[in-house]
């Protein structure tokens, strides 16, 4: 197995809560893998090890072979690594355009003074910002919105907007926590299907959290369910869903 | 209009300082990061120009200034200012929020200790008699006036480029900010050292125009000033702390003027001459109800440049 993504016995304390704890697998280049497990499980606390917000108290990381377990947020997103936010977290007093170009900062490189001066190379740069922007709104029908402030966006707009904020990376890995939080059952097909989408267009690997076991079965090559912590199963869906210590942890015995 | 321009010389080039000084605060909160550190690099500045100016270039009393050697104190003010902030942001920008603004009141208050205490700032007395470029107080607007222009151009121009557009994210959300990528140690010092950088040179030019220099000059007091000036000229975009700056200081010669219109009853005259500083105060707290994000907002901004392009 060609692995991108190395968790490698991570643990993570806050007090005397083990919100992590000693957690191992690895995600394949190309895969999607579900983060499932009830409320509390540790998974968003997962991603936030995995992107760097919370150091780790024990345990590796590694990403593409290199090890990550200490690297800053915005080191790991240089790396290649982008994430969305469970309570959505884009800049909201800025326009959806603004919020893509902010997202291309570690792919150009105009310095303050040649960003001031206009010089024909800061130009340029802006140029293919501007055009790249505008094409990953295009992708979520935002093109004619560019220049609104997001905050007056709706709520599937501000998710989809996140999404492809988190794109403007280019990254390799895509982390969503939780995308479908909030949405209807067709939207969350229609969300489905997206997702496929930017995997095949985008050529990424994808990590998503979500409670939706439709959208989760579906949609997810393997499934890694979280419970106070600790990993309690990981395979197929199919193998999942029949684990005995799954239906425990969701139904209780 | 020449009588207006000689009697109001001294006012108009204050205004263009305090916009000035307004901007260097504006710089770090661009990025999020409330700063009160203008006061100092701007007394540093001040002191630059000063011990330069009378110690090491004299010139034979009488003769000018050369201009060109205060360009130089104000080049000296900014490496200066510069690196000095450099040295004090990194272990600084590690607080937040009110606490940043606690540490860099506490930058003002030693560097005002220390010019009070050391031989080379003159001690209590300061130094004086620091010689003038320019016949009038009004010429001074050649340097002010034009370093006005260059940093409302640079600011506006850094908000819509790539570096600006990192400093609104920090200011946005820090933490979403980190994970797009963004450095957020590197971007907000840059921010901080900008800000400083402009206060030290504003300093420099203060210096001369001031004619002495002192620990009175870049205090706790010129800190909540210039605070406001941003907060009541408006926070978010570059030109809310130049017309924040502008406006209030002009405020109490307007206030002044006032009081000598013919007719008026003497307690009114009285409260004009006497109650500036309480007019002051109120007109602040009815611009805080009335105007929370300041007198210039970007809404504001954008109808004017929609009117323009139709």
């Amino acid at each position: 197995m060609n692995a991108l993504l190395q968790v490698d016995g991570l643990t993570r304390r806050f007090g005397g809560l083990i919100a992590v704890n000693n957690v191992s697998f690895e995600v394949a280049t190309g895969e999607i893998f579900g983060l499932i497990g009830p409320n509390g499980a540790g998974k968003t606390t997962l991603f936030n090890l995995i992107t760097g917000l919370t150091p780790p108290g024990s345990g590796h990381l590694r990403y593409k072979g290199a090890d990550i377990t200490a690297a800053k947020p915005h080191q790991i997103a240089a790396r290649g690594i982008a994430r969305t936010f469970q309570n959505i977290r884009l800049f909201s007093g800025l326009s959806a355009l603004d919020n893509i170009r902010i997202a291309r900062h570690v792919h150009t490189h105009t310095g303050t003074l040649a960003g001031v001066l206009r010089t024909p190379a800061a130009r340029r740069e802006e140029r293919a910002v501007r055009e790249r922007a505008l094409e990953l709104l295009r992708l979520v029908h935002l093109e004619q919105r560019a220049d609104e402030a997001v905050g007056g966006f709706s709520y599937g707009d501000q998710r989809r907007l996140e999404i492809v904020r988190a794109l403007a990376l280019a990254p390799e890995l895509l982390l969503l926590d939780e995308p479908g939080a909030g949405m209807n059952t067709n939207e969350k097909a229609a969300l489905s299907d997206f997702i496929r989408h930017i995997r095949e267009q985008f050529n990424l690997t994808i990590v998503l959290i979500e409670h939706h076991v439709p959208l989760v079965m579906g949609l997810c090559d393997r499934i890694a369910v979280l419970n106070f912590g600790e990993l309690i199963a990981l395979g197929s869906p199919a193998q999942v869903q029949n684990d005995p210590a799954v239906i425990e942890a969701y139904l209780g015995e | 209009m020449d009588s207006f321009f000689n009697q109001y010389g001294f006012l108009i080039v204050s205004m263009t300082f305090s916009a000035l000084l307004a901007l260097s605060l504006y710089l770090p909160l661009m990025a999020g990061q409330l700063s009160l550190a203008s006061p100092a690099f701007y007394a540093i500045g001040g002191y630059i120009a000063a011990v330069l100016s009378t110690q090491i270039f004299p010139v034979e009393s009488g003769a000018p200034f050369p201009l060109e050697r205060l360009l130089l104190e104000m080049l000296i003010a900014a490496a200066v200012s510069g690196v000095l902030a450099l040295l004090v942001g990194l272990p600084a920008l590690r607080l937040r929020g009110v606490y940043l603004a606690l540490a860099t009141i506490a930058l003002v208050e030693i560097v005002r200790v220390l010019s009070l205490n050391l031989e080379i700032t003159g001690k209590a007395i300061g130094i004086f008699g620091i010689p003038q470029p320019f016949a009038t107080k009004l010429d001074y607007l050649w340097i002010s006036g034009v370093l006005l222009l260059v940093s409302a151009f640079f600011v506006y121009r850094l908000e819509h480029s790539r570096m600006g557009r990192a400093f609104a994210a920090l200011r946005e959300d820090e933490l979403a900010a980190g994970a797009m990528g963004i450095n957020p140690t590197t971007t907000k010092l840059l921010a901080f050292v900008l800000g400083a950088m402009l206060a030290g040179v504003v300093g420099a030019v203060s210096a001369h125009f001031l004619n002495t220099w002192n620990a009175r000059q870049g205090t706790f007091d010129a800190s909540i000033l210039i605070l406001a000036y941003v907060i009541i000229g408006g926070s978010r975009t570059f030109l809310g702390p130049i017309i924040g700056g502008l406006l209030l200081t002009a405020l109490p010669e307007v206030l002044r003027a006032l009081a000598g219109v013919p007719g008026l009853p003497p307690l009114a005259v009285s409260f004009l001459q006497d109650g500036r500083l309480i007019i002051y105060g109120v007109l602040i707290v009815l611009s805080t109800l009335f105007f929370p994000q300041g007198l210039i907002t970007p809404a504001l901004l954008r109808r004017w440049n929609r009117k323009g392009r139709a």
